[in-house]
């Protein structure tokens, strides 16, 4: 009886140990990815999920929530006639922005990567529009476009280019491009250094045997250097992407999305219908839209380029 | 090694509420336990504004121990959001300075009038204004600053143009604005861009005998006389009688070319002087005018009112405080400094008088009694007029002016 008691005790007792010890080795990641989880849930995933609580919402002109809205925001939105024309809107600033940005970074990416006197000058020049705030940089070219006192103007008429000052923003077209290009400029310091940065990984030896290979500068561009860059070039644009989607002050502080909503992207427009049209809730909705239309772009985009064979 | 868990997770969100700046769930009553310390949101109207504000408290602080203002400035611009940001996550301050009322009243957020200053001070509002601070038959705005419209013409381009007074009708004005285009510069700026195109268009519609509401008080925003009106203004600005592009101009742009004399007439208030004119060009020879009408025969003024409401707080500890300080500012020697040092009519009648001594601003003095205000204690006023700041433009730009609305009329109705 004592015995089997003790042994009982003993088979029972054996494998707790064991079994808390592999809990405890499941967990001690834990340890370690927690904080970053927390953050993550916390930062992201919650703002998330407020969000998309808010769209379902009924808040009062004022702020005050008055309770559920069904689904009445979603249909409010879709309702609008401007919605159409705005997302289409987006996607081809998005479009224009970020091949534009790519395009040029890969120029100015070779050129940082390339040995020449006042390298370091360059490279520090060419970050100079990122480290100045994107806000003041759209006041500066929205002063520069002035229709009355603007620099561009001057220099076009100065130049017998025009007759006339144009009022470049005030035109949707006009103001887009201007936009677009402003955007762009914002956008290059980042990518032509991730992409120089990648660069700077292919190693010489590749080169060189191509060159003993007879291979010309373009085919090595096209069959060493893209190839190898694709990594680089995945990154800058879908985080590219992302910023451009999302870029709410450079249109804000050059047209406002105007004139009417003739130059508003989902940013502007979400904006507009919280603090003109008083309606946060619909806001909220547009907001989730949003969300959604960017992770099926950045999907999208990722399938496109098969980054499982990247990350791989 | 689950309390370090436990203590990581926890230094996780820590962080991470720090980062995010969570307000939310946060106490509402965050201007002080002991019901004397109160919140104070302040509207930038130019750089006076601060220091005047700041100089008031001091001295409110001095005469009454104990007493703190918190005080706080945001900027016009930002203003609707930041207010917005404060209901929704329940920081409202105690004292808010801004356009707007009666959707807080119709929330329960803010005091009645009559509970947060003194009987005398209430009795010294001007009967206008306390009829544009009510809603449902009850003041609950308390008036802070009024202004009103008046043409102002540069009197050295009418000479120059041939002109030799201030234009009474529209036909006048179209005139007018092509005898100054000929002499060189802009005939009439128009500015229609989001900054401020409700008041510029209601300026013109009450002169026609239109307006936002019709005798009943239902939206009538795409009655005939403002689709007449709007289709006048595209008028001109398709003749090229105004500056290029109103659909996108504001009116500090249109000022500021004013004051370099190269528009002929524009629509102004009472602080275009000193915050417009003055700093760019003290020597400007202009006048002010009523404002023309179509036929010629009645000269509408449009009105506007700033309020400060007073917010209730949970435990109405702050009552007192918000009475102390309100009561002192709309003693007479207060209030009559801010209005002249920013350039706005009077509220009071203590403070009228001392206003009407400056002949520049008797004139607007004068045109309040024939003001017309924007229906501002009907709650979705500010959802109209923020449809009318974004597409009312797009009419001169091309629109058809009975589209355009029209559709701000469904937005109306939609708002209640």
């Amino acid at each position: 009886m004592k015995l089997r008691e003790r042994d009982a005790g003993a088979a029972a007792r054996a494998p707790r140990p064991s079994a808390l010890r592999r809990a405890g080795r499941a967990l001690t990641p834990l340890l370690w990815l927690g904080p970053s989880l927390a953050l993550i849930t916390v930062v992201v995933l919650w703002p998330v999920f407020e969000m998309a609580r808010t769209s379902l919402l009924k808040i009062s002109s004022s702020g005050v929530t008055l309770g559920g809205n069904g689904t009445a925001n979603y249909t409010d939105l879709f309702d609008e006639d401007d919605l159409v024309p705005v997302v289409l809107r987006t996607l081809g600033w998005v479009a224009g922005v970020v091949v534009t940005t790519m395009v040029l970074s890969l120029a100015i990416g070779q050129l940082l990567n390339a040995r020449f006197p006042g390298r370091r000058v360059v490279r520090w020049t060419v970050i100079v529009p990122w480290a100045a705030s994107v806000l003041m940089t759209s006041l500066i070219w929205k002063w520069m476009l002035d229709n009355y006192s603007g620099l561009v103007n001057r220099v076009l008429l100065d130049l017998h280019l025009i007759d006339e000052p144009v009022n470049w923003l005030a035109h949707p077209w006009q103001a887009m491009l201007w936009m677009m290009w402003v955007a762009v400029f914002v956008s290059l310091p980042f990518a032509s250094f991730v992409i120089l940065a990648g660069l700077q990984t292919i190693p010489g030896e590749l080169y060189e045997a191509a060159r003993v290979d007879g291979a010309g500068p373009l085919r090595m561009y096209l069959g060493i250097t893209l190839p190898l860059l694709r990594p680089a070039l995945l990154i800058a644009s879908i985080i590219n992407v992302i910023n451009v989607f999302n870029s709410f002050p450079i249109i804000w502080a050059m047209t406002g999305g105007g004139p009417g909503h003739a130059t508003d992207t989902t940013t502007t427009f979400m904006y507009k219908l919280a603090f003109y049209d008083q309606n946060v809730g619909e806001s909220a909705a547009m907001a989730v839209v949003n969300f959604v239309l960017i992770l099926v772009m950045v999907l999208l985009y990722l399938k496109a380029a098969r980054w499982r064979e990247e990350v791989r | 090694m689950k309390r370090h868990l436990t203590v990581a997770i926890a230094t996780g969100l820590t962080v991470a509420l720090g980062v995010s700046g969570c307000g939310k769930g946060s106490s509402s009553d965050d201007g002080g336990s002991d019901g004397k310390s109160i919140k104070f949101v302040a509207a930038i109207y130019d750089d006076n504004t601060k220091p005047y504000w700041d100089a008031l408290i001091k001295d409110f602080e001095a005469k009454n121990s104990g007493y703190k203002v918190q005080l706080e400035m945001v900027d016009w611009t930002q203003m609707d959001a930041k207010v917005k940001t404060y209901i929704q996550t329940k920081q409202a301050p105690d004292v808010l300075n801004y356009n707007a009322f009666s959707d807080f009243a119709r929330d329960g957020l803010i005091y009645k009038a009559s509970e947060v200053v003194s009987p005398s001070t209430l009795g010294d509002f001007t009967p206008t204004f306390v009829e544009q601070a009510k809603y449902n038959g009850e003041q609950y705005g308390l008036p802070f600053i009024s202004s009103a419209r008046l043409l102002f013409y540069n009197k050295t381009l009418f000479k120059k143009a041939g002109i030799a007074e201030a234009p009474k009708t529209w036909a006048e004005v179209r005139t007018d604005a092509e005898k100054v285009k000929k002499a060189g510069a802009t005939g009439y700026g128009l500015p229609l861009g989001p900054e401020e195109s409700q008041a510029e268009f209601y300026s013109w519609a009450m002169n026609n005998g239109g307006g936002w509401v019709d005798a009943s008080g239902k939206w009538a925003i795409n009655q005939p006389a403002n689709v007449d009106t709007l289709t006048f203004l595209k008028g001109l600005t398709q003749a090229k009688l105004t500056q290029p592009n109103p659909e996108t101009t504001d009116r500090k742009t249109v000022f500021n070319q004013f004051a370099q004399g190269k528009v002929g007439m524009a629509i102004g208030g009472p602080f275009t002087k000193a915050g417009f004119i003055d700093p760019v060009n003290k020597g400007l020879d202009f006048g002010v005018a009523p404002l023309p009408s179509k036929s010629g025969s009645e000269h509408n003024t449009l009105g506007v009112m700033d309020v400060l409401a007073a917010f209730k707080k949970s435990d109405g500890k702050n009552k007192e405080a918000i009475k102390k300080f309100l009561d002192f500012f709309y003693q007479k020697e207060n209030t009559s400094r801010f209005l002249s040092k920013e350039g706005f009519l009077p509220v009071t009648r203590s403070a009228g008088d001392a206003l009407s001594s400056d002949p520049y601003m008797k004139q607007f003095v004068d045109a309040l009694p024939t003001s017309k205000f924007a229906p501002t204690s009907n709650p979705a006023w500010s959802a109209v007029a923020g449809a009318v700041k974004q597409d009312l433009g797009t009419s001169v730009a091309g629109k058809d002016p009975k589209k355009v609305l029209d559709d701000i009329q469904k937005t109306a109705e939609k708002s209640g």
